[in-house]
């Protein structure tokens, strides 16, 4: 527990704490009113005692806006990523303890996922089955399952040759056994590291696709989006791109900050 | 040459597989290509006229055989928005967009190198930190936020650079580089930092070798040993993670080119999706899976030559 108490681990998980506290309860406690209620006297105003963050082009407050998009981006990027460890879990396991012919097949499909660019197949993906956030979720899950499935195959294969894996087949557990009691509690830590830092990604990735109108969609307030609505204001209301930016920026930061530290704590031998 | 041979077999089934994947993906869009050129509220006797001239009633198989015939042969279809041969105009994209991953990635190495070393010098001390937190700052910011605030700073406060458009090389090789320059910036910027980290990480771990120290005793001058000694040493991972990292400029130069309005294969990729020119999905993300495939392989070969103890198998 002392060595998530560095700099960068107080920072990271202050700033994660306080993104999840928002998403869960913000929606609870702020009226989702609040964030759709048109002031057309107040249009792109900028930052004021009413509006702390200033307006966007329909005189919505920015800030409850970025409040309530954190639930919608959060939300997107974990479900995405507990979609690809959901697909890759299975796919790198079995790849990794079983290997041979198995092993070949699996990863020359998931090598051939990897050279697509992710965000170049979360586009595709959302543009063919339709934007919105279901779509969106999937979109992002599958474009990052090939990324963990390599990782977890990875950690699979180094356990499988550990001493204490021959000790359990030498007493004769089988294979499911095997996985469940031996490989999956020990490939754990890095996975979570893993996760953590893919949940960075994913957030950047919702607000790329999002941004390129391939995401979210209104009346949805995610970050992306309200990136994407303050393009034609930049010159006039630049607080409408500087709020759900830093938005963006300081989450993925704090989980990227999280993540190196998480990886010290949980993986030592990486670091 | 073994491994060569049979990493451009790799290669093909790979090119093969990627083909596979992205027919399927694109032919399970709602609608097809008959729907798009005619519209949703077109006569369905049309319609069907259309689709069995297109051969859109054919089983899926054959008109994969086609496609991809077509692909290897040179005939690539027709864009169903841009109404024109496909292969010429991805041709005349992937020279404007490789002028932006050339200068992004030059940006990116020229920061990250000398900027990782420094840090790596001064281990925990002030300077380490503040490139680490640089770095960490440039992961966490998404490219197109930061294309955004480079317009607004460069383009319309100081008016430095043009904050949109494209101008080929050919025809004015200064004004095609100003053009790129900001979109370049922006893609710069996140590698830079992945870079930054690579090299520092790299660079420590070389600098705790017996040869460093070796080195030093010998008297040789710091920056010799650094520079020469060190570096050497450390540049091969980073080269790699460079080459691996052309996959993920592809991805954002998407978004990129989008926002610059700069018109490279991220935008024709874009404006291809978004409406639905079904043709023109297939060969685009084709090419840009091919492309990083083969980035790969180069940076695998040339991976031998920067350390030559390195044994292809």
């Amino acid at each position: 527990m002392r060595r998530f108490l560095t700099g960068k681990g107080i920072f990271g998980g202050t700033i994660l704490l306080l993104v999840i506290v928002t998403a869960l309860f913000g929606p609870l406690l702020i009226p989702e009113t609040w964030a759709t209620q048109m002031d057309m006297r107040a249009r792109l105003a900028g930052p004021s005692i009413t509006h702390p963050l200033g307006t966007d082009q329909l005189g919505r407050d920015l800030m409850y806006r970025v409040l309530l998009g954190a639930q919608t981006s959060m939300m997107i990027a974990g479900t995405a990523v507990l979609m690809s460890l959901l697909i890759g879990l299975p796919i790198g396991v079995v790849s990794g303890y079983f290997g041979g012919w198995i092993d070949n097949v699996l990863m020359r499909l998931v090598d051939t996922l990897l050279a697509f660019p992710a965000l170049l197949l979360a586009l595709t993906i959302s543009a063919v089955l339709g934007p919105n956030l279901t779509n969106t979720i999937i979109a992002i899950g599958i474009a990052f399952t090939p990324y963990l499935a390599r990782i977890i195959r990875g950690e699979a294969l180094r356990v499988a040759q550990m001493p204490y894996v021959e000790a359990a087949r030498s007493v004769g557990t089988s294979d499911g056994k095997m996985i469940l009691r031996h490989v999956l509690p020990n490939i754990m830590p890095p996975i979570i590291v893993q996760a953590t830092i893919s949940l960075a990604f994913a957030i950047l990735a919702e607000a790329g696709l999002s941004f390129l109108g391939l995401g979210t969609q209104p009346p949805d307030a995610s970050w992306g989006l309200m990136i994407q609505a303050s393009r034609d204001y930049l010159d006039i209301a630049p607080w409408t791109a500087l709020v759900p930016g830093a938005a963006v920026a300081l989450t993925v930061l704090g989980l990227n900050m999280f993540g190196d530290v998480l990886r010290d704590v949980l993986d030592p031998r990486i670091a | 040459m073994t491994y060569i041979v049979n990493r451009l077999l790799s290669v093909a089934l790979t090119l093969l597989l990627i083909s596979v994947i992205t027919f399927m993906v694109t032919n399970i869009l709602p609608g097809d290509v008959a729907m798009v050129i005619m519209g949703t509220q077109s006569n369905p006797e049309a319609l069907a006229g259309l689709r069995e001239s297109l051969g859109l009633n054919d089983p899926l198989i054959v008109q994969y055989g086609r496609w991809i015939l077509g692909i290897m042969t040179g005939d690539w279809g027709t864009s169903l928005v841009f109404k024109t041969a496909i292969g010429p105009l991805i041709a005349d994209k992937v020279v404007a967009s490789s002028l932006i991953v050339v200068m992004s990635m030059t940006i990116a190495l020229s920061c990250a190198v000398p900027l990782g070393v420094w840090a790596s010098v001064h281990r925990d001390k002030w300077q380490d930190n503040t490139a680490s937190t640089t770095a960490l700052f440039g992961v966490s910011l998404p490219d197109f936020f930061f294309g955004i605030m480079l317009i607004l700073l460069f383009a319309r406060y100081l008016g430095w650079f043009p904050s949109s458009g494209f101008v080929h090389p050919a025809d004015d090789f200064l004004g095609a580089v100003r053009h790129a320059f900001l979109p370049s910036l922006a893609l710069g910027l996140g590698l830079m930092a992945h870079l930054t980290r690579m090299t520092r990480s790299t660079m420590m771990s070389v600098l705790g070798q017996d040869f460093i120290r070796m080195a030093r005793a010998k008297g040789l001058r710091e920056r010799t040993v650094i520079w020469r000694c060190a570096l050497a040493n450390a540049i091969g991972p980073v080269i790699t993670v460079a080459g691996l990292q052309v996959g993920y400029l592809f991805g954002s130069i998407i978004v990129i080119e989008s926002l610059f309005n700069f018109t490279g294969m991220g935008w024709l990729t874009y404006q291809a999706l978004l409406n639905r020119d079904i043709p023109l999905i297939q060969s685009t993300v084709f090419v840009i899976a091919a492309v990083v495939m083969l980035t790969n392989l180069i940076v695998d070969l040339l991976y031998t030559l920067i350390d030559p103890r390195i044994k292809l198998s």
